[in-house]
Order: C-alpha cells, then sequence, then structure tokens
C-alpha cells in the first residue's frame, strides 16, 4: 500500500457504489485511507488523562457471550494474516468464511490454501482498498482478524466491532493513545471483544514463566525486561528500503520512541498482572541517535522507492522504563537497525529467583522452598540453576497447562513456532465457549499506547509520562489471568 | 567502625595528644570529624546540575605533567579493600611501598608483612584509631595515596592528601554526592595534583579489549550502551561486620539510586568517549521496590538480630538511562540482593559491530569492511559472528596493548583476576614517567555524580536531571584517551 496523498479523502464515489449493492447499513461512509502522518499526538499533560466512559458503555473483561459451534472468521491482511488464516482452516471448529487483502494473487493463493486444508472455499475480497469493508458487513462471520499496516489496525477494528463482530487485532493495535481509546469505547459500546494478537504470549518459554509466576515460585515480583531487537534491515528477501516495507519504514519518518513495544512487553506485562492487580503508573524513554537506516540508504545505492528523500528520526535504539503503580520496573527497548541477534529479553526479577531469555536461564534463590523444587537440591544464587539441557528439562516437567494440551499440536501447525497457532486455538476455543479471551482490548490499549507515550517522552526530553488508565478503575479488583487450559 | 554517634564530633583531645608528639600538624589544623553519611550535602534538582565556575586561580588538569620520578612512594589507606593495591605495588619494580594504614592493627600488620615478604623491606604503620591517616599523611616521602575506606571517607582523605601535595588515587565510588565531586574537581585543579578514581573495571582483559575495537573504529557509529553492577551481595558481605557490613549497608537506609555506579559506566563511558568528545547530557532513574535486605534480615536475622529495626529504602534494582550530548544512551543498572549471578553487562551498540558481555560475544555487520577481519569471511548480523572459543581466539590476536605487555604478570599477581596490577601499573608508571593517568578527576566526578543524580532522579518521579560539567566545557576539546601501552 502507498503513503496517502491526502488523509482526508473520502471516497464517495465507491461508497455509492457500494450502497448501491445494498451492503451497508449500520457503518455509513467508506472509511478513507488513514495517514499515520496526521494521527492525532496529545500533550504530556493530556495524554495520562483517563477518560469517563461513555454513558451506556459497559466493562468488557468479564463480558461472555453466546457458545457456538463454529466459529466463523474473516482475515484481512493476508502477508502477516496468513497464519490465523492456516490456524483457523486447520481447527476443527473454526470455519473461515472470508478473506480480504488489497492483492487479488495473495487472497487466491490463501483460499487455495483453505480450501485444501477443509475442501470448502471462502469468499475472497480483493482489489481496492475499501473491498475490507464488504467483508465486514457479511452476517455469517463471528471473528473478523485485522492483519493490515498499523493505520488501519483501528478503523478496521472499530468498524467490525460496530458490525457486531470480535476485531482480533494484531500488533500494535493502535498506534496512538488516542486510537486505543476509541478501540476501548468501540469495544464496551458493541460489547464484543478486541484482544490484541500478541502471539508471544503464547511462546513456550513465555507460557513456562507465567506458569511458574501464577504459582509463586519467584516470590515477590520487583523487575522485568523485554524488548524487540530484531535486525530488519535485511529480512529475508527484502529490505527496509523496499516497497513492501513501506508503510512500516514510514514511521520512523515522524516518530521517535519505541515503535513495536507489544511483543516483549506483553508477556512480561501478563508475569506482573498488569491490568488485573497491577498497572502501568509512567513510562520514561531515551533514544540513540538515528543511524542505521539511514547508513542502509547510503550503502545501498541506488535507493529503492521513496526512500531517497525521507528523512528518519526514530532513534535506532530505544530504551524505555515503565514503573508500575505496585512500583515495580519494567525496561523495554527497541531496535530493527543495528547488527545484532534477536531478542526479546523476557526477563523477569523475583525475590526467589530470576529468569532471562535468549538464551533462557534461571536463577533460583537458596531459600526458595517452593514445592516444585527438589528440596535436597543445592543451590547457588551466585549462578545460573538451569541453563541449557538442564533447563529445558525443567520446562518439560512444568510446562504449562495449554502447552501440554496443545503444544504437539501447535509444533506442527507452526507460525513462528507453533506460537500463532497455539494463540488462535485459545482465542477461537474461547469464542466457542463464549468466555473472555485472555487478551482484552484493555491488554491492547495499555500495550499498544506505549508506542505513543514513549514518543511523547522522548519529544519531551526524557519527561516521565503518566499512563492513562484504560480499564478506568478496573485492575484494582480484576483477578489475575488464571493457568488456562 | 561503628555508625557515628555524634556526627559534628571534632576529636579535639585527640588532636593534642597528636601536637603535643610533635608530627607536624601544621598546615591542617584540626582533626577530621568522623563523617556522617546522613550529614552529606544532597543538592535539589537545580542545583546539582549546576556546573559551578571555577575558582580564580585553578587550572585545569586533565593534561596536568608532572616531574618524572624513578621510583613511585605509594602509601594506601584502609587495608581491607586497600590490600590489593599494597599487593600490586610491592610487585611493581619502580613502585615502593612506603606506609600503610587501617584502623585495625593487624590488618595494618598483615599488610606491611607481605610488603616485607615480597620486597624485603617493610613499610611503616599507622593503625589503632580513626585519625592515624593524617598522621601518614604528614611524611614528606609519599607520591601516591591510595584511599581504600568506607565511602564517607574518601573525600575527606583525598582533599587532605592532594592539600598535602600528594596525588590521590580514590576507589570506587569516589565521592557520594555531586556536592563532593565539585570539592574533588577544585582540590585537584587548586593543588595541581592527580586525583584519579582506581576503577579496576577499566582495566578487565574483556573491557580493554572493547575499547581497544572501539578506538580502532571498530563498532563504526557508537550509539548504545548497557552496563551494570549486578552482584548479590545481600546475603553476605552486607552483613558481615568488621568489614563492608559495618558501613555499607547503610546506603541501603537513606539513598534510593544506583549507589555504585562506576564498576559498570567507567569502561562504557571510555567506550562513548566521555569527558573527551562527548559528555553526559541527562540521566532519568527508576527504581524497584525494595524487598531482598528486608526479607534476608526478617528470615535469617543475621549478627543476632541486631539489625532488627533498619528500615531500607533503596529500591532493589534501579535501572538509569544516561543520555549523552552526542545523542547516545547508556543504560545502567544496579542490584546487589537479587538471586542472580555477576554481571556488568559491558555492552556496546554501533553501526557496525555489536559486543556484549557475561558472557562475551560479538555480533558484527554484514558489511564492516574493518582491516583487522577476514575478507572472505561471510557474516549474518542476525546471529553472533564470535562467541565461546572463536571469540577467545579473536580477543587474543585483538588484545590491546597493556594486556599483551603486562596482562600475564597481573594474572600472576592477581587482584579480580589481574585487572587490580594492571591498573595499578598502569597508573603508578603514569606518575613515574609524570603523565596523566587515564582515569581522572573528571572522570571520577562524572562516574560517581550518578549516585546522587539517579537518587535525585528517582524522588522526583524519574524526572530527567540535567548532569553538571565537570570539565566546564572541556570535553569539547579534550582528545580521546589514546591507546596506551
Amino acid at each position: 500500500m502507498l503513503t496517502p496523498e491526502s488523509h482526508s479523502r473520502r471516497d464517495f464515489f465507491k461508497l455509492s457504489a457500494l450502497a448501491g449493492i445494498g451492503g451497508i447499513s449500520a457503518a455509513s461512509t467508506a472509511e478513507a485511507k488513514p495517514d499515520p502522518a496526521q494521527l492525532t499526538h496529545l500533550t504530556a499533560d493530556t495524554i495520562g488523562k483517563t477518560r469517563p466512559r461513555p454513558a451506556g458503555n459497559k466493562p468488557v473483561w468479564d463480558l461472555n457471550t453466546r457458545p457456538i459451534g463454529k466459529v466463523r472468521i474473516g482475515v484481512i491482511g493476508l502477508n502477516r494474516g496468513s497464519a490465523h488464516v492456516k490456524s483457523g482452516s486447520l481447527l476443527p471448529f473454526v470455519e473461515v468464511v472470508a478473506l480480504c487483502d488489497i492483492l487479488d494473487d495473495r487472497a487466491q493463493a490463501q483460499a487455495e490454501i483453505v480450501f485444501k486444508n477443509t475442501g470448502k472455499r471462502p469468499a475472497i475480497y480483493s482489489g481496492d482498498e475499501n473491498v475490507w469493508e464488504k467483508m465486514v458487513d457479511r452476517d455469517d462471520i463471528d471473528v473478523v482478524y485485522v492483519a493490515t499496516p498499523w493505520e488501519w489496525h483501528k478503523p478496521m477494528a472499530v468498524r467490525a466491532m460496530s458490525l457486531g463482530k470480535h476485531a482480533f487485532v494484531e500488533v500494535n493495535s493502535g498506534v496512538t493513545v488516542d486510537e486505543c481509546w476509541e478501540l476501548v469505547d468501540a469495544s464496551e459500546k458493541y460489547q464484543r471483544h478486541c484482544p490484541i494478537l500478541e502471539n508471544c504470549a503464547y511462546g513456550e518459554e513465555e507460557l513456562f514463566v507465567l506458569n511458574l509466576a501464577r504459582q509463586g515460585f519467584f516470590g515477590e515480583l520487583k523487575h522485568a525486561e523485554c524488548a524487540y531487537i530484531h535486525d530488519q534491515r535485511h529480512s529475508g528477501t527484502y529490505t527496509f528500503l523496499d516497497k513492501q516495507r513501506e508503510w512500516r519504514r514510514n514511521y520512523a519518518t515522524f516518530m521517535q520512541g519505541n515503535v513495536y513495544p507489544t511483543h516483549g512487553l506483553g508477556t512480561v506485562s501478563q508475569y506482573l498482572g498488569v491490568g488485573r492487580g497491577d498497572a502501568f503508573k509512567y513510562a520514561v524513554s531515551v533514544s540513540s541517535p538515528e543511524f542505521g537506516l539511514s547508513q542502509l540508504r547510503e550503502k545501498t545505492q541506488p535507493n529503492r522507492d521513496r526512500a531517497q528523500d525521507q528523512k528518519f528520526v526514530c532513534g535506532d535504539m530505544n530504551t524505555t522504563i515503565i514503573k508500575t503503580v505496585l512500583g515495580r520496573t519494567i525496561m523495554v527497548q527497541h531496535d530493527n537497525t543495528s547488527p545484532r541477534p534477536y531478542t526479546r529479553g523476557n526477563m523477569l526479577s523475583g525475590t526467589q529467583a530470576t529468569f532471562c531469555g535468549y538464551p533462557n536461564r534461571l536463577a533460583i534463590d537458596e531459600d526458595n522452598k517452593h514445592p516444585i523444587l527438589d528440596p535436597k537440591e543445592k543451590r547457588n544464587s551466585h549462578s545460573w540453576t538451569y541453563e541449557g539441557d538442564k533447563l529445558t528439562k525443567f520446562m518439560q516437567a512444568n510446562a504449562h497447562p495449554l502447552i501440554k494440551k496443545a503444544g504437539t499440536d501447535a509444533k506442527k501447525v507452526g507460525g513462528h513456532g507453533g506460537m500463532d497457532h497455539l494463540m488462535n486455538y485459545r482465542f477461537l476455543d474461547c469464542i466457542r465457549q463464549g468466555i473472555t479471551p485472555d487478551l482484552t482490548v484493555y491488554d491492547a490499549a495499555s500495550w499498544s499506547c506505549l508506542m505513543d507515550l514513549s514518543d511523547r517522552s522522548v519529544r519531551d526530553g526524557s519527561l516521565p509520562i503518566a499512563y492513562p488508565d484504560f480499564t478506568r478503575g478496573g485492575w484494582q479488583t480484576l483477578k489475575p489471568l488464571p493457568l488456562v487450559s | 567502625m561503628n555508625l557515628p554517634e555524634n556526627p559534628n564530633r571534632r576529636d579535639f583531645l585527640k588532636l593534642g595528644a597528636l601536637a603535643s608528639l610533635g608530627l607536624g600538624l601544621s598546615a591542617v589544623p584540626s582533626a577530621e570529624a568522623k563523617p556522617d553519611p546522613r550529614d552529606l550535602k544532597l543538592l535539589d534538582a537545580h542545583d546539582i546540575s549546576a556546573t559551578r565556575p571555577r575558582p580564580a586561580g585553578n587550572k585545569p588538569v586533565w593534561d596536568l605533567t608532572t616531574k618524572p620520578l624513578e621510583k613511585v612512594r605509594v602509601a594506601v589507606i584502609g587495608l581491607n579493600r586497600g590490600r590489593s593495591h599494597v599487593n600490586s605495588a610491592a610487585n611493581i619494580p619502580f613502585a615502593e611501598v612506603v606506609a600503610v594504614c587501617d584502623i585495625v592493627e593487624a590488618r595494618a600488620k598483615g599488610a606491611a608483612a607481605s610488603v616485607k615478604k615480597i620486597t624485603g623491606k617493610e613499610p611503616a604503620m599507622y593503625f589503632g584509631d580513626e585519625n592515624a591517616w593524617e598522621k601518614m599523611l604528614e611524611r614528606d616521602d609519599i607520591d601516591v595515596v591510595f584511599v581504600a575506606t568506607p565511602w564517607e571517607w574518601h573525600v575527606p582523605m583525598a582533599l587532605k592528601v592532594m592539600e598535602k601535595g600528594k596525588h590521590a588515587f580514590i576507589e570506587v565510588s569516589p565521592a557520594v554526592t555531586v556536592d563532593q565531586c565539585w570539592q574533588l574537581v577544585d582540590m585537584a585543579e587548586k593543588t595541581q595534583r592527580h586525583c584519579s578514581i582506581i576503577e579496576n573495571c577499566c582495566y578487565g582483559e574483556e573491557e580493554l579489549f572493547v575499547l581497544n575495537l572501539a578506538r580502532q573504529g571498530f563498532f563504526g557509529d557508537l550509539k548504545h550502551a548497557e552496563c551494570a553492577y549486578i552482584h548479590n551481595l545481600g546475603g553476605g558481605v552486607l552483613w558481615s561486620l568488621g568489614s563492608e557490613g559495618d558501613w555499607r549497608r547503610d546506603y541501603h537506609r537513606f539513598m534510593d539510586g544506583n549507589l555504585y555506579p562506576t564498576h559498570g559506566l567507567g569502561p562504557v563511558a571510555q567506550y562513548l568517549n566521555i569527558g573527551r568528545g562527548d559528555a553526559f547530557k541527562f540521566v532519568v532513574s527508576v527504581s524497584s521496590p525494595e524487598f531482598n535486605l528486608t526479607q534476608y534480615r526478617d528470615k535469617h536475622q543475621p549478627n543476632n538480630g541486631q539489625h532488627k529495626d533498619e528500615k531500607f529504602v533503596c529500591g532493589d534494582m534501579n535501572t538509569s538511562i544516561i543520555k549523552t550530548q552526542l545523542g547516545r544512551t547508556i543504560m545502567i543498572q544496579h542490584d546487589v540482593v537479587s538471586p542472580r549471578p555477576y554481571t556488568r553487562i559491558n555492552a556496546l551498540c554501533g553501526t557496525e559491530a555489536t559486543f556484549f558481555g557475561y558472557p562475551a560475544r560479538l555480533a558484527i555487520d554484514a558489511d564492516n569492511k574493518h582491516p583487522m577481519l577476514d575478507p572472505k569471511e561471510k557474516r549474518s548480523s542476525h546471529a553472533w559472528t564470535y562467541e565461546k572459543e572463536k571469540l577467545t581466539n579473536f580477543m587474543k590476536e585483538n588484545q590491546h596493548p597493556l594486556i599483551k605487555k603486562i596482562g600475564e604478570l597481573g594474572k600472576k599477581v592477581g587482584g579480580h583476576g589481574g585487572m587490580d596490577f594492571v591498573m595499578a601499573y598502569r597508573m603508578l608508571d603514569c606518575v613515574r614517567q609524570g603523565i596523566t593517568p587515564d582515569m581522572t578527576v573528571y572522570d571520577a566526578a562524572d562516574w560517581s555524580s550518578i549516585l546522587e543524580i539517579s537518587a535525585r532522579s528517582v524522588k522526583e518521579g524519574s524526572m530527567p536531571i540535567q548532569c553538571p560539567d565537570f570539565t566546564r566545557g572541556g570535553w569539547q576539546t579534550i582528545a580521546p584517551l589514546g591507546i596506551v601501552s
């Protein structure tokens, strides 16, 4: 997709054409193509304000819906969305009803996969930027997956909910705090689920740490670290300068903080019970200078697409520290353009144990008397108690119930090592049962909004920026996520 | 040493007794009162950032040269930590240990005996009371005094050392407060004596290797560094009476910040040329809650329960981010109580390579054309290029000249794996040659100042606190530290 020329264009011609087909009712106009450069960014004074709940809206953190035999899904955005198509087509209680992409060949290819897996061909919507609206108008869809460029997430999700569908939104779910409020308000207004599709929350290691944390293994939790450090200058067959990356690279021209916080932050938020007994209080953020993209462009002559004229303002390495209401600290980092291996950090520090990922290591305090430990084992907290094979065994012995139940199947299906499938299985199973998915719109909002908050902090010389409370006080009484299976 | 009963006590009786012995108390008319850390002058957010004018008559010491010496005569105060310096100096042919001082007689005698064993000459001993060091400073046959006492004594001792015409080599952290940092700078500039921080970690083999590469441009443009002092002392050293448990734990009762910044920060500040082309600009700091010291005390009741009423306010994990004038970022952590292995992190990120310590790993950009690399070697920046044995070999081939010269001897003499010896050798060799030591009073002040600045930021809800400029603009023109040998 190209960067928009005009942010306020409304394609009335297209709208009237669609209206003539007779499908547009609740949502009466076609969505204009959103221009990320026109997003509403708030000031340090206003960005942390908790907005009042509009009259008539109700919380959705314990929303139950009618159990259904078959969960019918539609997927918008079939680059990233292809993993969800695959999962959906392999789950017996799910039906992939419709697929949508601006590129017809992508849609056809995914439809073919569904056909191969299920014998049924989903409806295809392709070829123009507003064709997704026709898809979400159907009345035979329960869940719409939104896996498009970031600027499309909020408009698509809000419209899907307004038309009675649950919206499963890829990361980041909202780009700005303002968008995050729109997601929360739409979810509470239409009483539809709007979970963030944070696949990393369903990684085997992450679920293992969550399992231990929920059982009190770490003692009092004090500190966590996470990151999205992924050198994307060269990624597979294309570089950050290529057309496929254009919409994403664009954010580096006007945002200066952590432009991709949730892969790291989602899981550690779950460890700490953020939104469920604890809450983010404020964030301070500092960025390094920008070098990576500019130098890549200089080296990769001739320049491709419009990168020639772009000025990149997003520092290569952003480091943010979040303080929670209970006083804990979370360090979150983002770096897409440095020569270094992938890491999400995935670190949790408690009074009785410390876990670090990449590679996995677990240190256990001498005094830790947790029943899953062998009481005869001598330990020394000055070295890693378990790493390598020893840790793998310990992880297997203490795997999360979800992994025990569906981990092997998920690995077979694949998708980031199985986490995509496990997430889809769990989310869609929640919809089938009519219970609240593990990740809610409040998680989507509080995790995603760090993108805007960190940008604000960096712009203001690293001022601490207060977090809005998307649960409007609910976090104080919400129970921690149970160990689901 | 016990905590003082009366912070303002001045022991005139003792002074009179010494004076009557005719021990030369002239320039310094009164004995130093025992300093109470709670009387330290802590500054508000405004005053802490102010760069103070240089007093009339003072001159910078960053390029101070002194008369070359054949023999460097050394004295050491504080023979717990200082024992390593005694041992180093006794093993250096151009150094002579003239005098040793400790409040505890046995420690002084032990150190003196070890010097005699190595050199055949027994140094003078000063011990038995808290002001014995002042007698030692009256001697006119000492060139350098190592100060290795509890933190509250560092500055009063170093000031007097310089007043008496000696160079002061001060243990970490040389100063607890920013006000003390200024006192050190002003006294060094007034007396034209060196006042070096003895940051042994700057002379570790890995640190010197990284410094060597950084100075040769191997990392490309430098953007970010990480460092830490993470060392679990909470079940041992901090309760150890007759040693650091007498005084060090006390700082956890009235300061909440990074209490021990220099071991991690010194080396990365050298990589980034802090004070020599770049400078600290501001700091943001966030602390986790305090748990582990209190929990250990309550569970184990160390020293027969005599600490039961101590209230600890220093958060277990402090994370700070320093922004530099050139825009680079340094993430620095402090945690001395959590159950986890030792690390100083020691990370440096540039556009062409990334190094991490603990364990040591080096990633090299696919485009890095540095002459020390094999041009035929295929690299992917998505994996560590060198780690384990491969890195050990690469480190050996590209070792810092200092390590090549005296690394082996350092390992034999010992002291934190040899780094203590390499440091003492290099610093004393500079004094022998009459040149400026690698670490100056500006480094001592810059690195130490993070202690109070981080605590100030924590107190102010993680507000960014601007760093004062101890070089008073000098950093803009001072040349980077050379690759010394």
